[in-house]
């Protein structure tokens, strides 16, 4: 059987049987450091996709849909589910307010919605207690998160004001009262910190639905990319004309850009791992040349050419670091496919700087990012330890065998 | 008749270091016929080693040529200088160099590992040769439990691996005591007969020189024939 010197070579510099203590240790080093590295790389990954994702599911299914059609009167009833793309239309009435309780204010986004509103996708994004939103009487009923809740110190049972804000300074402001009827908790505390959800009879009587009602429309999955075609679709089914609408991530620009720009930071930092990573296996390299140049004078010497004697380092090189990276990235996807009992333990400890994190969303690995995160690091592995395998070039024979 | 093996051509050899320069050798003509030994005397820092290195590619010559078998080594690339060493010359240095982590069995089978030849014919070759210079019982053996004459056997036997036309031999003795010495230089020579190869050989050793079929003294950037 023929082996090829590089692969043999290969064999010799990674095998532990044949190497010194020294040079195994390096080598386990070496493949620790890049698995310590691909550890919180990959978790941080799935937290900042999982956390994400969830943040935008939230908005979506709660606050403001992914598609909002701008139509004073009810087109939810008029659109038809047999459509596949469509997974709920909702018609829907929305402003703002301040909510009163004996002790104290908040600052709201009041929804008004059907007792249908909570469907199973809703519902999934959030836990209740008290009963379903119905007119009662002159009272309206509303359900505030337990976060607006606890701010004002009120009860399911209790009784609070609004303030409405008008649309229009000719508006005359006047104050609402409201029972709590229901109580509930997205896990998001900027999301439920502003937004109250109240019966849609009686919100319709403060907001008026020429300016203020909207048909709420969810999507499926694979309908996410070409929502115009959804619109479309309910404007020739209703013969309505064109349709005004707005799209989730208009309407919240905001957190979606700051979404797209964190992302990019993130990957920024990722990337500056990665290079100081990359560096420090270069270095490597570099140590495994300097205690080899002997060897590799002789290699040199007996005919070995200096690209056997580079590739050979090189494969033997970045194999320890995709060993390393295959490790740390098992590990890290151990870790992630765990970070829901973490992420309950965390949000247990009451940290006051948590709030602002969802801790509570489905870990859902992406592959894709990891990859690129892989892709990346060998890219980076392999340009610094060809700058560093460059030496071999220049080592020579002469130098390192005779003695005149 | 015999066939000029290697030939040099008016070779000149200078090292610039700055704004000087050093001419270490100088116009100088030489030939080595097939199937001799040849050895070269001179003192220390004469350019001996110089001198091997030109003849074994390991060096390219400032000025002139050098031919083996009538082929300009000149015009070869590094890789093609490469496969030249492998297939055409055998090294034996005075400090017995092997590779530390290999046994005395595999040290012998790297030029034939790197000439990508089969493995059982590799090992079949070098135990042959390994029990011709007597270490047929430490072939696995790493270099640091072998003495100096015993590294000193690997390093010839190594050498021999490729069967090249040509062995360079720089101070082959030279760190060994008078025994070892006795015993190498017989091996050396013994060797290079049987296996019908030629001998190129810088020493100080004017005894172990004599055993060569020509003598030449390095002095003055030049050759200058003894015997």
């Amino acid at each position: 059987m023929k082996i090829p010197f590089s692969l043999f070579l290969v064999g010799r510099l990674l095998s532990v049987r044949f190497q010194s203590r020294y040079d195994r240790m390096r080598l386990l080093r070496s493949a620790l450091l890049i698995s310590l590295v691909m550890i919180p790389l990959v978790l941080a990954l799935i937290f900042m996709d999982g956390m994400m994702d969830g943040i935008t599911e939230k908005y979506i299914t709660l606050q403001d849909g992914h598609i909002q059609i701008e139509f004073p009167e009810r087109l939810d009833e008029r659109i038809h589910f047999s459509d596949s793309s469509i997974l709920s239309a909702d018609y829907v009435v929305s402003g703002f307010g301040i909510v009163y309780s004996r002790e104290a204010t908040a600052e709201v986004r009041i929804k008004g919605i059907g007792e249908d509103y909570f469907n199973e996708r809703r519902s999934s994004q959030l836990s209740f207690q008290g009963s379903a939103l119905q007119k009662e009487g002159a009272v309206a009923s509303v359900m505030l998160s337990t976060t607006v809740a606890s701010q004002l110190g009120v009860q399911i049972g209790d009784r609070v004001a609004f303030m409405i804000v008008p649309d229009s300074s000719s508006a005359v402001v006047r104050p609402v009262l409201a029972n709590v009827k229901a109580l509930y908790d997205s896990g998001y505390h900027e999301l439920d910190s502003s937004l109250i959800f109240m019966d849609i009879e009686s919100a319709l009587r403060y907001f008026p639905k020429e300016k203020n009602a909207r048909t709420e429309i969810l999507v499926h999955e694979g309908t996410l990319s070409d929502l115009a075609s959804v619109v479309t679709q309910i404007e020739s089914a209703n013969g309505t004309g064109t349709l005004s609408y707005a799209t989730w991530d208009e309407f919240n620009g905001t957190v979606y850009r700051n979404f797209v720009t964190s992302r990019q930071v993130i990957l920024l930092v990722f990337l500056m791992i990665l290079l100081v990573a990359g560096v420090y296996v270069g270095s490597i390299a570099q140590e495994m040349i300097q205690d080899s140049l002997q060897s590799i004078a002789l290699y040199k010497t007996m005919g070995a050419t200096t690209l056997s004697l580079f590739l050979a380092f090189l494969t033997a090189v970045m194999t320890v670091t995709l060993l390393g990276m295959t490790v740390g990235v098992g590990i890290g996807l151990g870790i992630g496919s765990q970070l829901a009992v973490v992420l309950s333990w965390l949000a247990k400890t009451g940290l006051p700087g948590l709030q602002y994190y969802l801790l509570d969303f489905p870990v859902v690995i992406s592959w894709r990012p990891i990859l690129t995160i892989c892709a990346t690091m060998l890219v980076i592995c392999s340009v610094t330890v060809q700058f560093s395998l460059h030496r071999i070039r220049k080592i020579s024979p002469l130098e390192l065998l005779q003695q005149d | 008749m015999t066939d000029t093996l290697l030939q040099f051509r008016t070779v000149t050899k200078r090292f610039i270091s700055g704004d000087s320069s050093l001419i270490i050798l100088e116009g100088i003509d030489f030939g080595l016929e097939e199937g001799s030994s040849v050895a070269i005397t001179g003192k220390s820092g004469c350019g001996k080693s110089t001198f091997l290195n030109i003849a074994g590619a390991l060096d390219r010559p400032s000025e002139g040529s050098v031919l083996f078998k009538g082929k300009d080594l000149g015009g070869m690339g590094d890789r093609e200088l490469s496969r030249f060493r492998n297939r055409h010359v055998g090294f034996v240095f005075q400090s017995h160099i092997l590779l530390e982590d290999f046994s005395a069995l595999e040290n012998v089978c790297v030029p034939a590992m790197i000439r990508g030849a089969m493995r059982k014919e590799v090992t079949a070759r070098a135990t042959e040769l390994l029990d011709r210079v007597g270490l047929a019982q430490r072939l696995h053996h790493k270099p640091g439990k072998l003495s100096g004459g015993e590294r000193q056997r690997v390093a010839i036997c190594r050498a021999l691996m490729n069967s090249p036309d040509l062995i360079i031999a720089d101070e082959p003795t030279g760190s060994l005591d008078e025994d070892s010495s006795d015993a190498i230089e017989n091996l050396l020579f013994d060797l290079v007969k049987e296996e019908g190869r030629t001998l190129l050989m810088v020493t100080h050793d004017m005894e172990l020189a004599s055993r060569c079929s020509t003598v030449y003294l390095l002095h003055n950037r030049s050759l200058q024939g003894i015997s």
